[in-house]
C-alpha cells in the first residue's frame, strides 16, 4: 500500500478522530456501515492498492464481519438486546433478530475502525508523523526521533523472539500443555530477550550521539510536512460527513 | 597550526577495574595521514577509538587522566556540537547505525543534527554516497545492504559530517572477504583526497596496509610503545610485533614461515600483491609440502543424503549430499540466504529435515526426540544468552543430563567436570546471564558437551565478536575437536576457515557447490563462483606467476617452514 495522494500525517488523524469516537458510541448498524463505506472510498481515491489488500479489502473483511457478527450474536445477552423476532430455538437458548443485530452492529463498528486505521497507515509514514509533530505540536525533536529509531526494534526483536523459542525448544523446554507451563515458558524468553534489546539500545545510543544528536535545541529540517489546502480538505469533508451520518441517525 | 587530533599522557580505566588501558599514549594526527593503532588482546586499543571519538567518558563512564585535543579542543571540555563537527566514529556492529528508514535519511541524519543548511545536506548527502558506491541504492532500506553495503553506509554516514578526523573500531570484524573488500575500495576514496585524516584499530592489515601511512603499537600494559611510518616500523620490527602478540598480516606471517624454511626474503611482504611478487622474484621455491592425507579416509559419522529442506513454501535446500568424516573440522561456508545454517539445523535436527535424507551419528534427526539428539549432537546457538534456560551456571549444565535420566550422581561428576573444565568453577551459583561475554559461550559450549555428543556444530560461533574474543572461542574449538568431537560450523568468516578448518563445503542458493578439503576448496574457484573471495593467502598464491605447485595453497599450515 503506498498513497496516491500524501497528506499531512496530523490531518488524516484529524480528520478521522470525530468518526472514530462516534464508532465507538454507536450501537445501531447504519453508523458502522457509512463509516465503513467513506472509509473504503477514501482509502480507494488516496492510496494504491495492491492486489493483496484489494484482496484483504473486498474478501477478507467483509467474512470478518459475517463470522465475527455471527460469533458476537450467539454471546450477546437477551436481556440486553434489542427486542426481535426468534430466529432459531435450541431448548432453552433462543437467537433473536435483536441480538443478531447487536453481534453484526459490533463486528461492523471494529471493521469500520480498521478501515479507518488503514487509512491513515495508507496516507502517510511514520517519518512524516514524527517531523508534522515536532514541526505543529513541538514535540521536542528528541522524542519524536527517538521514537523513530525504537520503531526499528520491533522487527529485531520479533526475529530474535523467533531465535529464542527455537533455543529453548532444542533444550528440551517445549514440555508441557496449558496456561502454567505457557506462562513459565516465555518468562524464559524475557530475560534474553530484553538482554539483547538493551544492549543493541545502548549500542544506537552510543552511535546517534557519536553523530551529534541532540547538538542543538532544533535540527534540519530538509522536506518539512507542509499543510495543504487538500489536508484542510479531507478534515473538513471527514467531519462534514460525521456531522451527516450522526444527524440522519437522529432524524 | 591545530592537528585534528592530539593524544597527550591519555590513560583510561573503567570504574570496575584496577588498571589502566591504554596506559600513557601520546601521538598526534596530521592533516590527511591515516594511523593504525595496533597491540596486543587486552592492551585497550577500543577503549582508546572511544575517547578519540569523544564518547568516553561523556557517554561511557570511565577515568581519563591526560587530554584528547580534537582540532585542538580538550574532549572532555567540548559540546556534542563541537565534537560532532570536529570527529566521527564507525563502529563494529553496521546495525547499530540505522536510525532511519533509508539510506539517504541515514547519511542526512548527522548533518542535520548539527544544523547544517537543508541544501549543503543535500549535496553533503549524496557526495558521502557517492564516495562510498551506494548512490544508487539511496532509496533503499538499510536493512536490505549486504554487511559489506551498511558498514559502507555506516562510513558515509560519517564521511557527511565533515569532520577533519575519522576513527574507525574494527569496521570490518563482522564482513566476509567480500564486504572487506568493498569497505576498503570506500576507504581508499576516502584518504585519496587527502583532506581527512584516519585512526583505525584493525585486525585485517593485509587490506588496512594498502591505506595506511603511520602505526602506532601498544604494548599488552597499554604503553605505547611505537609510533612511526606503518611499512618500516613493522617491517624493522616485526619479530618485536610478533612476541607482543600484535595481529600481523597474514602475508607477513606466511615470509616469515618461509623465511624459517630457508627461502630468502629479504623484504618482508605486508600484502598479497608484495608476497605474489616477492615469491615471483625467486627462481626456485622448495616443493610444497606434501599435506598428510590420512592412509585410511575417516569413517563418516554425519551423512547427508539428497537433502532438500523446506522453510515455509520456499525450498531452502536443494538436494544436498556429504558425509562428513569423524575428527573433522568442517565449515559451512557462504553468502547471506545460501542455506548454510539451514544445513547445519538439518544436522542437529534443530529443522526437522525429511525422513531418511539425514544421518547423524547413526541415528534419523528426523525421527530422534530432543533428549536423544542432544546426546548424538550438541547445538550452540551463534548468541549464547538464546539457548540459557536455567537459574544458575550449575543448573543449567545439568539441564541437559538431567532430562536424559542421567543418574543423578553421575549428572553432578559431569558438571563439576565441566566446570572446572571452562574455568567456571567459581560462577557454579551466578545466573548465566550474569557471567561475562566470554564466560557465557564457555558455558553454551559446555551445556553442548556435557551430553557427551561425537558431534558438535555451531552456529556463526564468531559473529558479533571483535577479534580477540573470536580466538579464544576458536582455541576452545580447537581444544575439543583434538580430544575427538567432530566439529561442523556455519561461519561467514573464511580467515577463521583457512586457519582452523580441516574440510569446507560452499553453498550457493542452497546447492552444495563444492566440498573437500579445506586447502582444496579454497584455491578453486567454488568461493568466487558462490559470491565469496578467497582468504588472504589463497589470494596471494593464486597471483603467482611462477611456480604453478605453489599456486594452490589457502592455509599457513601448508607452508614450508615453521614448526611443522
Amino acid at each position: 500500500m503506498r498513497p496516491r495522494v500524501a497528506f499531512n500525517p496530523l490531518a488524516t488523524i484529524a480528520a478521522v478522530v470525530p468518526a472514530v469516537v462516534v464508532l465507538i458510541l454507536a450501537r445501531d448498524l447504519a453508523t458502522p456501515i457509512s463509516f465503513l463505506a467513506l472509509g473504503a472510498l477514501a482509502l480507494a481515491v488516496t492510496a494504491r492498492l495492491g492486489r493483496r489488500a484489494v484482496l484483504a479489502l473486498t474478501v477478507a473483511l467483509p467474512l470478518f464481519v459475517v463470522v465475527s457478527g455471527a460469533t458476537f450474536a450467539v454471546w450477546t445477552d437477551p436481556a440486553r438486546a434489542a427486542p426481535g423476532a426468534e430466529l432459531l430455538r435450541l431448548g432453552d437458548y433462543a437467537l433473536t433478530t435483536g441480538m443478531l443485530g447487536s453481534g453484526f452492529a459490533t463486528a461492523l463498528r471494529l471493521a469500520a475502525l480498521l478501515v479507518l486505521a488503514l487509512l491513515l497507515a495508507a496516507t502517510s509514514s511514520g517519518a512524516d508523523l514524527v517531523r508534522a509533530s515536532v514541526q505543529y505540536l513541538r514535540v521536542p525533536y528528541r522524542i519524536g526521533y527517538t521514537a523513530l529509531a525504537s520503531f526499528r526494534f520491533v522487527p529485531r526483536s520479533a526475529h530474535e523472539l523467533e531465535l529464542i523459542r527455537q533455543a529453548h525448544r532444542v533444550r528440551g523446554m517445549a514440555g508441557g500443555r496449558g496456561p502454567v507451563a505457557g506462562i513459565r515458558r516465555w518468562a524464559g524468553y524475557v530475560v534474553p530477550l530484553l538482554a539483547g534489546a538493551i544492549r543493541h539500545a545502548e549500542r544506537v545510543a552510543l552511535a546517534m550521539d557519536a553523530r551529534a544528536f541532540g547538538a542543538h535545541p532544533t535540527r534540519t529540517e530538509r522536506h518539512s510536512v507542509p499543510f495543504r489546502a487538500r489536508d484542510a480538505a479531507i478534515v473538513v469533508l471527514f467531519w462534514t460527513a460525521t456531522v451527516v451520518v450522526v444527524l440522519a441517525r437522529r432524524s | 597550526m591545530t592537528q585534528p587530533l592530539e593524544v597527550r599522557a591519555v590513560r583510561i580505566r573503567y570504574p570496575d577495574r584496577d588498571a589502566w588501558r591504554p596506559n600513557g599514549v601520546d601521538f598526534s594526527v596530521r592533516p590527511g595521514e591515516v594511523v593504525l593503532v595496533l597491540g596486543p588482546s587486552g592492551c585497550g586499543k577500543s577503549t582508546l577509538a572511544l575517547a578519540l571519538g569523544g564518547l568516553l567518558p561523556r557517554d561511557v563512564p570511565a577515568d581519563l587522566e591526560g587530554a584528547v585535543l580534537l582540532s585542538g579542543r580538550d574532549s572532555s571540555a567540548a559540546s556534542i556540537g563541537e565534537l560532532g563537527s570536529s570527529v566521527a566514529t564507525v563502529f563494529q556492529d553496521p546495525d547499530a547505525h540505522v536510525v532511519t528508514a533509508t539510506v539517504f535519511d541515514e547519511v542526512a541524519f548527522g548533518p542535520e543534527n548539527l544544523l547544517v543548511p537543508a541544501d549543503e545536506v543535500l549535496e553533503r548527502t549524496e557526495r558521502a554516497l557517492r564516495t562510498v558506491g551506494l548512490w544508487e541504492r539511496r532509496d533503499d532500506n538499510p536493512d536490505v545492504l549486504s554487511g559489506g553495503g551498511r558498514q559502507r553506509l555506516a562510513i558515509a554516514s560519517a564521511l557527511a559530517l565533515h569532520t577533519p578526523l575519522l576513527v574507525l573500531d574494527e569496521p570490518t570484524a563482522n564482513l566476509d572477504p567480500a564486504g572487506i573488500e568493498e569497505v576498503y575500495a570506500a576507504l581508499a576514496e576516502v584518504v585519496a583526497s587527502g583532506q581527512r585524516s584516519v585512526v583505525l584499530v584493525e585486525h585485517n592489515l593485509d587490506a588496512a596496509l594498502e591505506i595506511v601511512d603511520r602505526v602506532v603499537v601498544l604494548d599488552e600494559l597499554g604503553r605505547l610503545v611505537l609510533d612511526g611510518p606503518a611499512r618500516e616500523t613493522l617491517r624493522d620490527n616485526v619479530d618485536r610485533l610478533a612476541a607482543l602478540g600484535v595481529w600481523l598480516p597474514v602475508s607477513a606471517l606466511a615470509a616469515l614461515r618461509l623465511r624459517s624454511a630457508g627461502v630468502r626474503m629479504p623484504d618482508l611482504p605486508l600484502t598479497p600483491a608484495e608476497l605474489a611478487t616477492s615469491l615471483d622474484a625467486l627462481p626456485e621455491l622448495p616443493p610444497p609440502p606434501v599435506a598428510a592425507t590420512p592412509a585410511v579416509p575417516a569413517e563418516p559419522v554425519v551423512t547427508i543424503d539428497r537433502l532438500t529442506l523446506r522453510r515455509g513454501r520456499a525450498a531452502v535446500l536443494h538436494d544436498v549430499s556429504l558425509s562428513i568424516a569423524r575428527g573433522s573440522v568442517t565449515a559451512l561456508v557462504g553468502v547471506n540466504g545460501a542455506g548454510k545454517t539451514s544445513l547445519l539445523q538439518a544436522i542437529a535436527g534443530v529443522l526437522r529435515p525429511p525422513r531418511g535424507t539425514v544421518s547423524t551419528h547413526g541415528h534419523d534427526p528426523a525421527r530422534a526426540d530432543v533428549r536423544v539428539l542432544a546426546r548424538d549432537v550438541g547445538f550452540v546457538f551463534q548468541n549464547p544468552e538464546h539457548q540459557f534456560v536455567r537459574a544458575t551456571v550449575a543448573e543449567e549444565l545439568a539441564h541437559g543430563p538431567l532430562l536424559q535420566g542421567v543418574p543423578a550422581d553421575e549428572v553432578v561428576r559431569r558438571v563439576d567436570g565441566m566446570l572446572v573444565r571452562f574455568g567456571l568453577v567459581d560462577h557454579r551459583d551466578v545466573h548465566p546471564m550474569l557471567l561475562s561475554g566470554g564466560q557465557k559461550r564457555r558455558l553454551s559450549v559446555g551445556t553442548a558437551l556435557i551430553s557427551r555428543p561425537p558431534v558438535l556444530a555451531l552456529d556463526e560461533p564468531t559473529f558479533g565478536q571483535d577479534r580477540e574474543r573470536a580466538e579464544e572461542i576458536l582455541d576452545l574449538l580447537d581444544e575439543v575437536n583434538r580430544e575427538g568431537t567432530t566439529i561442523v560450523l556455519a561461519t561467514h568468516d573464511l580467515q577463521l576457515v583457512a586457519d582452523h578448518a580441516s574440510h569446507v563445503a560452499v553453498l550457493h542458493a542452497g546447492r552444495l557447490s563444492a566440498f573437500g578439503p579445506a586447502g582444496e576448496v579454497l584455491s578453486g574457484g567454488a568461493l568466487e563462483a558462490a559470491g565469496l573471495r578467497r582468504p588472504v593467502l589463497a589470494r596471494a598464491m593464486g597471483a603467482l606467476s611462477g611456480h604453478p605447485e605453489w599456486r594452490s595453497i589457502a592455509r599457513l599450515a601448508d607452508l614450508p617452514g615453521g614448526a611443522g
